[in-house]
């Protein structure tokens, strides 16, 4: 690569990275925007992490709102029982959704073994998981358990206002993206892509079906897992209802909208759904909630039918027009 | 014992009609190997027809199929070729991303029109008890059960019988054969899918007998039809009523002997063992 | 020049339910020849093929690849083991370029810095450069091919099975085909085995060549003493004639 494409590359991420860590300068004031930012960036690390399972390994996985729900248990626990602080939570709560994840994983990713029961499965574990945790009266039930309140502890990850869980959710989203684009144009990445587009091609080719998916979910869980701790935080409370089938719907949506296998496919999908979805219920109130599961379903709709490389792709083709010489560079 | 028995009774008729439902994604998923999310929410919306055409016309709900069987045939085309027909060249997780989109915008589209509030029809013919023993049997949910078998065997003598179910079962068993030999698979997909959703509209005609609607009825279907595909595997129909009947068993004794709350837990436990256990199914050939 | 075969296929025996596709099949493969498998439609050569590499598990017999028992083992451990194959339906992968799809293959031994080189040297090899940065679902017939046969070869492979990848070619296209089989041979030691129902590709590639026919092995031989063998005409026309 020259050195004129490097720094090119470069700004290309130093650039909105810059305006990204400046952006809560602008609404420090409104904590309604500062919260909606924070959101988008919540559901983009959600919908990158889901993009390596999802994306490029091709499991269409239903599960995020279990792993999300795991981790803030997790780590709510820890703190509350223990005092541990959720810095340590986010890190057993990651763990503790990769050994779910395992259990559910390790007997579907026989070979052979369609992939519609992955996706089945693990929305059905979800749902088990909040119908089980919602009659577990010691650690969950049915109502909200709460977190100790501060103005301002680092320690215990509670704050007055959304601007430092705006900096924590964005150094989340800069490690999902640094961790999908390094699996991306790696070994472990190719293989992935590989089953997806076409597994029986890809095991007579050396790849092994079964490690790889695992793998790749590992990974996907544990991110999820761990942010399921900040999440906790971000609320202030612990409720069965993190178990949330539509929060998983709406994670894979973001995940095939933003383009599969794209590493930054799925935040510019989270950037623009979640903020519309926002503006939606901001305008026209909670009576309408389910309006915007509608549009999203619709969009899912088209892109898969008309436009399946996702709206990253619409990027990657105005950036080769701009460069006006065909693009051969991976993000 | 007597309970529990009553239980068993009760739970084998929905098995039947729960069986039903199945037949029509088992069909479906054998010929093109997808699973159609929404197909819960078609029976929602046979519901929802039934529901219509029974209160704007007064006709019962066991005779609205007649009217809704040619409605969901043609919706199922519809879909077909409007929706799944442009992804089947795609990868596989954009298949399976287009039916789940279809779940999910029926649902948010019923729950627009609908709200939560659920719909019923007043009365039908077929109201009413009669005692064998200690035991009650509900007049509706033995019509529906033997509804269903009926369909049932219809389908299956379809299957076996008839030129186009014999090229569908055809289509099912060797996926790649029929690929090399360049067959015109296309209209054997639609009408498959055609078929499978319009069963729904039996379920949903005879359901709505004696039960209501509303828009997470999608929902509850979907996990019972997975759930007995899952069980069943492909290849037999029989073994597709049996899983049925099972699955409805579970979810009644489930309700009555330990919480009406668990009633979706026992179906979503069975479904999730038996994918971990035996992927294939009890009764599946592949 | 190694007196143990490379592949020994014992008693292979493949079965659907009650349908015997493959009937105690046993043949072997030198290292370093040409094998030719041909035989009517529905012989069972795919069957064969796919019980060899994996795809299907046998019921009955064994399969030595390099002494060691492969009979039942997963593809991609059969991949390692340094066989590879390719479709008769091709099986590309969509979303990847040329390159990409060349990629996964120089995985299979490679890493980092040295798959690229493998890729890049394959890609020359194959003569596919011009198209690196096409994405697979655009390319026509022959290239797919190609692809397919620069994608297993980027996997080491010391034994190439190659499925009708004769098909749907012309002239040209079979020639470059059979050119680029036999440099794959000569340069890099590789052994090829075909199954092919274009006769041209078989007589010209190959040195020695088996007969299928309703499962079973019926001839083997050089091509000349296939050419006349009473029981392979047989098979070929009581076919034809039974239509």
């Amino acid at each position: 690569m020259d050195s004129r494409s490097k720094r090119n590359r470069l700004l290309s991420w130093l650039l909105p990275l810059l305006a990204a860590l400046a952006l809560p300068w602008l609404f420090r004031s409104n904590q309604y925007n500062l919260m909606l930012l924070t959101t988008v960036l919540l559901y983009g690390v959600l919908a990158t992490a889901w993009n390596i399972i999802g994306g490029m390994a091709g499991q269409f996985d239903l599960a995020a709102g279990g792993y999300l729900g795991l981790g803030a248990y997790t780590a709510g626990t820890l703190l509350l029982r223990w005092n541990i602080t959720p810095w340590l939570g986010m890190i057993a709560g990651g763990i503790v959704a990769v050994g779910f994840a395992v259990l559910v994983g390790y007997p579907l990713f026989r070979f052979k073994v369609r992939e519609v029961w992955y996706a089945l499965s693990s929305a059905a574990l979800v749902s088990v998981l909040r119908v089980v945790f919602l009659m577990w009266e010691n650690i969950g039930g049915p109502t909200e358990r709460y977190l100790p309140f501060h103005q301002f502890s680092l320690y215990h990850l509670r704050f007055g206002s959304y601007i430092p869980f705006y900096y924590i959710m964005l150094l989340f989203l800069a490690s999902a993206l640094l961790a999908s684009a390094w699996i991306r144009n790696r070994k472990l990445g190719y293989h992935l892509l590989a089953l997806g587009d076409n597994e029986d091609a890809a095991e007579v080719l050396g790849v092994d079906a079964r490690t790889c998916k695992l793998k790749a979910l590992m990974i996907y869980a544990f991110i999820i897992g761990a942010v399921g701790g900040v999440y906790a935080c971000l609320y202030g409370f612990l409720h069965p209802n993190f178990f949330s089938s539509s929060l998983s719907l709406e994670v894979s949506i973001l995940g095939i909208v933003g383009g599969l296998g794209i590493t930054y496919g799925p935040l510019l999908a989270s950037i623009l759904l979640v903020s519309a979805r926002e503006l939606l219920r901001a305008s026209l109130g909670g009576q309408l909630e389910s309006l915007y599961l509608g549009i999203y379903s619709i969009v899912l709709i088209l892109i898969a039918l008309f436009r399946p490389q996702g709206i990253a792709s619409f990027i990657r083709v105005l950036a080769a027009r701009l460069r006006s010489r065909p693009s051969r560079s991976r993000v | 014992m007597q309970s529990i028995i009553q239980n068993i009774l009760n739970g084998t008729m929905m098995g039947c009609v729960y069986a039903l439902i199945a037949l029509g994604l088992s069909l479906i998923f054998g010929v093109m190997n997808i699973v159609n999310f929404a197909h819960g929410e078609y029976v929602m919306l046979s519901m929802y027809f039934t529901f219509w055409i029974g209160s704007l016309w007064g006709i019962d709900a066991v005779a609205t199929p007649l009217i809704t069987f040619p409605l969901l045939f043609l919706f199922g085309l519809v879909t077909y070729y409007l929706v799944i027909h442009r992804t089947l060249r795609q990868k596989y997780v954009t298949q399976i991303a287009v039916t789940v989109g279809l779940m999910t915008l029926l649902r948010a589209v019923a729950q627009i029109i609908w709200k939560a509030q659920p719909r019923a029809l007043p009365y039908s013919v077929i109201q009413g008890n009669f005692v064998l023993g200690d035991y009650t049997i509900m007049l509706s949910r033995l019509v529906s059960a033997l509804a269903s078998v009926a369909s049932i065997l219809l389908v299956h003598l379809f299957l076996s019988r008839t030129w186009p179910g014999r090229a569908i079962r055809a289509a099912s068993d060797d996926l790649d054969a029929a690929s090399l030999a360049g067959v015109n698979y296309a209209w054997t997909y639609a009408l498959a899918f055609g078929l499978g959703s319009a069963l729904t509209a039996v379920a949903g005609g005879v359901l709505m007998a004696f039960q209501q609607v509303d828009p997470t009825m999608g929902l509850r279907f979907g996990l019972l039809s997975f759930c007995i595909l899952a069980l069943a595997g492909l290849g037999s129909t029989l073994g597709l009523l049996i899983s049925g009947v099972i699955v409805g068993i579970a979810e009644s004794l489930a309700m009555g002997l330990w919480d009406p709350r668990a009633r979706s837990l026992v179906v979503y436990l069975i479904f999730v063992v038996v994918l971990w256990l035996r992927p294939r199914g009890l009764f599946g050939r592949k | 020049m190694t007196s143990d075969p490379l592949l020994e296929v014992s008693g292979l025996t493949k079965k659907f339910g009650s349908l015997l596709a493959v009937n105690n099949v046993s043949f072997a493969i030198q290292s370093g020849e040409i094998l030719g498998l041909i035989g009517p439609n529905g012989a069972g050569k795919t069957t064969l093929f796919n019980s060899i590499t994996g795809l299907y598990r046998p019921e009955g017999g064994s399969v030595r690849f390099r002494g060691v028992q492969i009979a039942g083992l997963e593809p991609h451990r059969i991949c390692k083991l340094g066989m590879s194959r390719t479709f008769q339906v091709l099986q590309t992968f969509p979303s990847m370029s040329v390159e990409e799809a060349v990629r996964v293959g120089a995985y299979n031994r490679h890493d980092g810095k040295e798959a690229l080189a493998k890729v890049d040297e394959i890609l020359a090899q194959f003569e596919l450069e011009r198209l690196r940065s096409t994405r697979c679902e655009e390319l026509g017939l022959a290239f797919l091919k190609r692809v397919e046969i620069a994608r297993a070869a980027a996997t080491e492979p010391s034994l190439l099975l190659l499925d009708e990848a004769g098909a749907g070619l012309n002239a040209t296209e079979l020639a470059e085909l059979m050119r680029m089989l036999k440099a794959l041979r000569e340069d890099k030691h590789v052994t090829l085995c075909i199954v092919e129902h274009v006769m041209k590709m078989v007589m010209g590639l190959c040195e020695r060549i088996i007969v299928l026919d309703y499962g079973e092995l019926i001839a083997q031989g050089n091509p000349e003493e296939i050419r006349r063998d009473p029981k392979v005409i047989e098979a070929y026309l009581g076919r034809r004639a039974s239509r």
